[in-house]
């Protein structure tokens, strides 16, 4: 029997804020324990919510790149448990009228590009961090009340491939806007997916089990596609699928049971009394929307358009958010932007990846490949000097021209020069135009390679070749 | 509305991680029957279905209400002032017995 998976993710994003969403209280990523906490993160008597406006701002811009409807008044709930990562006993969040419903994001499978439709995102904000150990847990507040958006998908993801490209989508999207760092590695980004299976053609929902502790996009789809098999060798063989949550075990590969679930829990949401509905207005929302920073799709068109770039090497830079603003700073020196991207792609990116390193951590100023691009192709250095001028500005942060002038790279261009050295190793070797003209080739490369030598391989190579031609076959 | 019966009082208290005696359940009862009966009262007001639920009485349109993304000092507690409003603590942290596998 063959079945289909109906799969919708539910993701939690930090955003990035100077304090977090309802109190005054700093957010410091790897501070000591317990040093970033305010009363109301703690829920002392007498404290009360206020809202953070960077974090409204953020989550606006985030609705608008997932094309939702975003509602212009808030409205915040309390979604009540009885938890220690959760001093207040309730989180406040947005249950009844979330900021931004109806909305999709594109992704690209197998050349064919699939919306997938979300279903809604709501603002709230984070539990304290617990660290458990073999009989005891610990309680860091540092992450309590953290600004975070949910981002929840209709049901219409059907495999793993899909799932990974539709978290890596959200990722691109939330650091392409810089509103969040969105690092899975740190928790930053977050995915709880719901999986459930059903025969072909059924239109039936199978029973639903829920996956946690995805901590890459690789691991969701590992996850997804063993899930997938799970549930299906159960049904072949006539098994209950349980409603449960499992967690994915990395070291295996596999999910693992954590705890059936028996009933739904009841949050018993109710209103926030302590937060009053806000009303924003259209310019507020327009204005937080004009803002943002550009999106990959669009930033992509412009390099295509405006760059004139081709798709592989617009797509190369466009890799890291960080790269394509490396990109941007340098193209503002020149308007060798082709060259630029090559020169970028191939050594740049080449020793970034010899050495492993981000481009956050090249130190060698975007302005200043612009300016060796730029001699490079003026001809007044050749390619052999290039990569040494190169070297020395990863070592010493030394602009090209300067270091240009200190290493006497310099290249000889003067033609009345050259076709004399040319005229006087011909001189010297009268056999060599016979020998061109009867075919042998390697004539021409004889005479540079003496040239060369004679120069210290400074000639322009170019212009030297159009001359021993023409001088072989005089 | 759902009948408040001596089972539902039960479940709520278990959901709430505490218990009574019989009597004090009684005596809940009692004061449901009556509050029950006042909210009854309720239904005889006319079209009361077609009024719109209100939690709040305004909505902000000044924005008074998003403040700026900036720390505020006096806001902050101080890591060993939290700490001693702990039963235990173990390297600057909340220490409890673990709950979860």
């Amino acid at each position: 029997m063959n079945f289909e998976a109906i799969i919708g993710l539910e993701i939690h994003v930090e955003m990035k804020t100077k304090t977090k969403m309802f109190s005054n209280g700093p957010i410091q990523f790897k501070s000591e324990p317990n040093t970033n906490i305010t009363y109301l993160d703690l829920a002392y008597p007498g404290s009360l919510p206020r809202l953070n406006k960077q974090g409204v701002i953020n989550a606006i811009r985030v609705c608008n790149a997932l094309h939702m409807e975003i509602d212009h008044d808030l409205y915040f709930d309390r979604k009540n448990y009885f938890y220690s990562d959760l001093p207040k006993g309730y989180q406040i969040t947005q249950q009844d009228r979330p900021i931004g419903k109806k909305g999709y994001l594109e992704i690209e499978v197998d050349g064919k590009k699939k919306k997938i439709g979300i279903e809604r995102l709501h603002m709230e904000e984070d539990t304290a961090m617990q660290h458990h150990f073999s009989d005891y847990t610990l309680l860091d507040y540092n992450r309590a009340g953290i600004p975070l958006v949910e981002i929840v998908s209709y049901p219409e993801i059907r495999n793993g491939e899909e799932a990974r490209k539709y978290v890596e989508k959200i990722k691109e999207i939330v650091t392409y806007l810089d509103v969040s760092d969105g690092k899975m590695e740190n928790g930053s980004l977050r995915c709880d997916v719901n999986i459930s299976i059903r025969p072909f053609g059924s239109e039936k929902f199978g029973t639903k089990v829920e996956v946690k502790n995805l901590n890459s996009t690789a691991n969701i789809e590992t996850a997804i596609d063993y899930e997938m098999m799970r549930q299906a060798s159960m049904l072949i063989k006539g098994e209950t699928i349980q409603q449960e949550t499992r967690r994915f075990d990395e070291t295996k590969k596999e999910t693992v049971l954590m705890r059936v679930k028996t009933d739904a829990v009841d949050y018993k949401y109710f209103s926030e009394g302590n937060i009053p509905p806000v009303h924003l207005s259209d310019e507020f929302v327009e204005n937080a929307i004009k803002t943002s920073n550009e999106l990959y799709d669009e930033k992509l068109v412009r390099f295509e358009n405006d760059y004139k770039l081709n798709t592989v090497d617009a797509k190369i830079l466009l890799s890291s958010k960080e790269l394509s603003l490396y990109y941007d700073e340098a193209a503002k020196n020149t308007d060798l932007y082709q060259p630029l991207a090559n020169y970028i792609i191939s050594e740049v990116l080449g020793y970034l990846n010899k050495n492993d390193l981000s481009i956050t951590e090249f130190s060698v100023k975007p302005k200043d490949v612009a300016d060796l691009v730029i001699i490079l192709n003026e001809k007044k250095i050749n390619s052999k000097q290039g990569k040494d001028i190169f070297a020395k500005m990863i070592e010493t942060n030394k602009s090209p021209l300067v270091l240009k002038e200190e290493m006497g790279a310099t290249i000889i261009s003067d033609e009345g020069q050259i076709r004399a050295d040319i005229q006087e190793i011909i001189s010297q070797n009268p056999t060599l135009p016979d020998d061109f003209k009867n075919g042998k080739t390697r004539a021409q490369g004889f005479v540079m390679g003496l040239l060369m030598k004679k120069n210290k391989g400074k000639v322009d190579p170019i212009l030297a070749n159009k001359l021993i031609v023409e001088e072989l076959n005089k | 509305m759902k009948e408040v019966n001596k089972d539902v009082l039960k479940d709520a208290a278990s959901r709430l991680l505490f218990d009574m005696k019989d009597e004090e359940y009684e005596t809940l009862l009692n004061e449901f029957d009556i509050i029950t009966k006042q909210l009854k009262l309720m239904d005889e007001i006319k079209g009361l279905n077609d009024v719109t639920p209100m939690s709040f009485p305004y909505i902000d349109e000044s924005f008074s209400l998003l403040r700026d993304d900036e720390t505020l000092e006096e806001d902050l507690v101080n890591k060993e002032e939290m700490l001693n409003n702990a039963k235990v603590y173990k390297d600057g942290q909340v220490k409890l017995p673990k709950v979860v596998n």
